[in-house]
């Protein structure tokens, strides 16, 4: 029994010691950490609304579905359009999907982040010759995802042998477009 | 036992004073396919498929030197790797393809497990699925029969995601004469059925599995189609189910060998290569449940093989 | 044993990757570009370094009934240290490695030197065994990035080496490449250092 107190209390000291280390390192490194997370948020979403200079983040009154969240863009304080993240359901996964949209409803960027799609196939929907389809078009569309030729502007080209990965970033698109044309454009 | 399990080898020897013979009517089976894709694919396919056998042939030739071992590609075994993998790629390929297909078969599927007869997977599989992970554009840029090679899709990728035959996709009898996009050895099914029957006439392999592994599929797609034999038609003779299931699952080396066993086999391939034709990210399923059902065989082996005369049942 | 003996033994003659066969996971995961793989064999080392070194200071405070969870809270400590650590000065580095920074943990070279090695020595030959054992991991970890980098992307750390003629085979950099590229060159190692092995 006392031997077993005496084990005991060795390792108590042995784990107080590696807790205080760490308390330590962590105190040092959290605020550094924190700043390069909002730097690269930030860093994201400038490229997706490039006529922005300020960005400060939407409170939306209740989070539905696959958005994530919002920020608005702002120049000489006038707002010229949002950016909203999403994550909807893909083939392997959640994909992370960021949408920048002008003030007046023209998608201005759209960006794949993190995302586990099969490799070669489904992680096609990052290259820009997917996701340009969306450029410029107009946010009151609802975006369709056709495996065939598209002959208008709401219609998107699956990536052949990926139509769910294609159907995710669509929708993705869409859920953002619609938060703009419900909520973000009326504010 | 072990002398016992290594006498056939890949593909399809029986024993060592046949090996040769049996190597030439696997050879004549598939020449009708083969011709077949030369009088398609044209200079191509002629082109492609040479590369593939003599790459095949001088890889064989070249590791066994380095290895110090006692070249064996006289018995024609390379040859009918390099001639089935010319059939798994598609016309459009460019020429490394084949070479470096032949040499991966070869070189570290064959060989580096030991040679004829030891290898775990079928070769020819092996690499093409290493040429589809690898180079997945050009290895699936099929191109329609005739001599302008204008790109197309293949007819599996018609049905792919849907529960009947779309409008627009090529017919039945196209499919079975081999009028489609494909790769070079996957667009006749009639013709490769002929070089499967001639094989079971020569006995050279049995027809238990091409059977089984075809029918499951056929079960598969007729239920997954709600009772629709043109969508049943379609799945059992497009794509590569019938070179597959005829000249690769029936590989003596990579498949049981006991009866039972080869049983279980046929209807792993059939029920994996529907699950992934139907529920999968990819169109084509052969080639992946082959090579799954390849890794487990020594498995199924083990489960199948008979008691020996007078072994006591263990737990008895 | 002479410390240069202790250093050489770790980079090659006992290479934890080609001789040793430990520490198989982040091998064969986090290998998938040099870079990866430098970053990885260089975050294990120092924690090897560091445990090693407390480890053969505080050796005889321990019990022997306890060493084992006694090692793995030493251990753990460091590992979550350098992960901090990663995450606030090279975030990107900390992104690509990901999970596989946290199961360094978990990493069997690096149990097995305090067992077997700073458990039983003096500090000095400790640190020079975990800077060896580190290093060797870190040099087979980076051969092997290299080399599916190489043929995967057509690049080494990031820089082209094989121009357009080459289609790089992305087989290299998925999974099953690793297995490949990893059984080719224990075979090309054991090939090279056949004789030199034998006549130690």
């Amino acid at each position: 029994m006392r031997d077993i107190i005496r084990l005991g209390l060795i390792l108590l000291l042995i784990t107080s010691i590696a807790a205080f280390v760490l308390g330590m390192t962590n105190d040092f490194t959290k605020v550094i950490i924190q700043e390069r997370a909002e730097q690269a948020n930030v860093e994201a979403i400038q490229a997706l609304l490039t006529d922005a200079e300020d960005f400060n983040k939407v409170e939306l009154d209740s989070i539905e579905g696959i958005i994530v969240e919002s920020y608005e863009g702002t120049k000489n304080g006038v707002i010229v359009g949002y950016t909203v993240k999403t994550k909807p359901q893909g083939y392997g996964g959640t994909v992370e999907v960021l949408v920048g949209m002008t003030i007046d409803g023209k998608i201005s960027g759209v960006k794949v982040g993190e995302h586990t799609e099969t490799p070669g196939l489904g992680s096609k929907i990052a290259d820009a010759s997917f996701i340009d389809q969306y450029l410029d078009k107009a946010t009151n569309l609802v975006f369709l995802v056709r495996k065939d030729n598209v002959t208008s502007d709401e219609e998107i080209q699956a990536i052949s042998g990926a139509t769910i990965s294609s159907e995710a970033v669509t929708d993705g698109v869409n859920a953002a477009t619609q938060l703009f044309e419900d909520v973000l454009k009326n504010r | 036992m072990v002398e016992k399990l290594t006498v056939s080898s890949s593909p399809h020897i029986l024993s060592k004073n046949s090996t040769s013979k049996i190597m030439l009517d696997v050879v004549i089976a598939l020449l009708p396919a083969t011709l077949a894709a030369f009088y398609y694919f044209r200079m191509n396919a002629v082109i492609l498929t040479v590369l593939a056998v003599v790459s095949a042939v001088a890889c064989e030739w070249g590791i066994q030197k380095i290895r110090n071992k006692k070249s064996t590609i006289g018995d024609f075994s390379a040859v009918i790797t390099g001639l089935l993998l010319a059939l798994n790629i598609p016309a459009s390929a460019p020429w490394w393809i084949p070479i470096v297909g032949s040499a991966f078969a070869i070189i570290i599927v064959k060989q580096l497990f030991g040679g004829i007869g030891q290898n775990f997977m079928n070769p020819a599989l092996a690499a093409r699925i290493m040429l589809t992970i690898s180079w997945t554009d050009p290895m699936t840029k099929w191109v329609k029969p005739g001599v302008d090679a204008v790109s197309t899709a293949t007819p599996l990728s018609y049905v792919k995601g849907v529960t009947a035959v779309p409008e627009g996709a090529p017919s039945i009898f196209d499919t079975l004469i081999g009028n489609i996009g494909g790769s070079m050895g996957e667009t006749s099914a009639l013709l490769l059925i002929l070089g499967g029957v001639y094989l079971v006439y020569r006995g050279v392999i049995s027809p238990r599995v091409p059977l089984i592994y075809v029918g499951t599929v056929a079960v598969l797609s007729f239920i997954y189609g709600g009772f629709d034999v043109n969508f049943m038609l379609y799945h059992v003779l497009s794509g590569g189910l019938m070179l597959g299931a005829i000249y690769m699952a029936t590989d003596y080396a990579s498949s049981p060998v006991t009866k039972k066993g080869k049983i279980i086999f046929a209807l792993g391939c059939g029920i994996i290569t529907a699950a992934i034709r139907f529920y999968g990210a990819y169109a084509e399923g052969v080639g992946f449940s082959i090579l799954l059902m390849n890794v487990a065989s020594p498995l199924i082996e083990k489960y199948t093989s008979p008691r020996v005369f007078g072994e006591v049942k263990q737990n008895a | 044993m002479k410390i240069g003996r202790i250093f050489t033994k770790g980079l090659i003659f006992d290479n934890p990757i080609f001789v040793q066969l430990l520490g198989m996971c982040p091998t064969l995961a986090v290998t998938n570009s040099a870079q990866n793989a430098l970053g990885m064999g260089l975050a294990t080392t120092a924690v090897l370094i560091g445990s090693n070194a407390v480890i053969s200071l505080i050796k005889n405070l321990i019990p022997s009934k306890i060493r084992i969870p006694a090692f793995v809270v030493v251990i753990a400590t460091f590992v979550t240290m350098i992960g901090m650590l990663m995450k606030a000065y090279l975030p990107d580095l900390d992104k690509a490695l990901g999970l596989f920074i946290p199961l360094i943990v978990v990493n069997c070279l690096i149990l097995a030197r305090a067992e077997s090695f700073a458990s039983k020595q003096t500090i000095f030959p400790s640190v020079v065994d975990g800077v060896g054992m580190g290093l060797g991991f870190t040099l087979g970890l980076t051969i092997l990035g290299a080399v599916r980098e190489l043929f995967g992307l057509g690049t080494v750390f990031g820089v082209t080496i094989l121009g357009d003629f080459f289609q790089p085979a992305s087989i290299m950099t998925l999974p099953p490449g690793a297995f490949l590229a990893l059984g080719l060159l224990l075979a090309l190692f054991n090939k090279l250092t056949a004789k030199g092995l034998n006549e130690l």
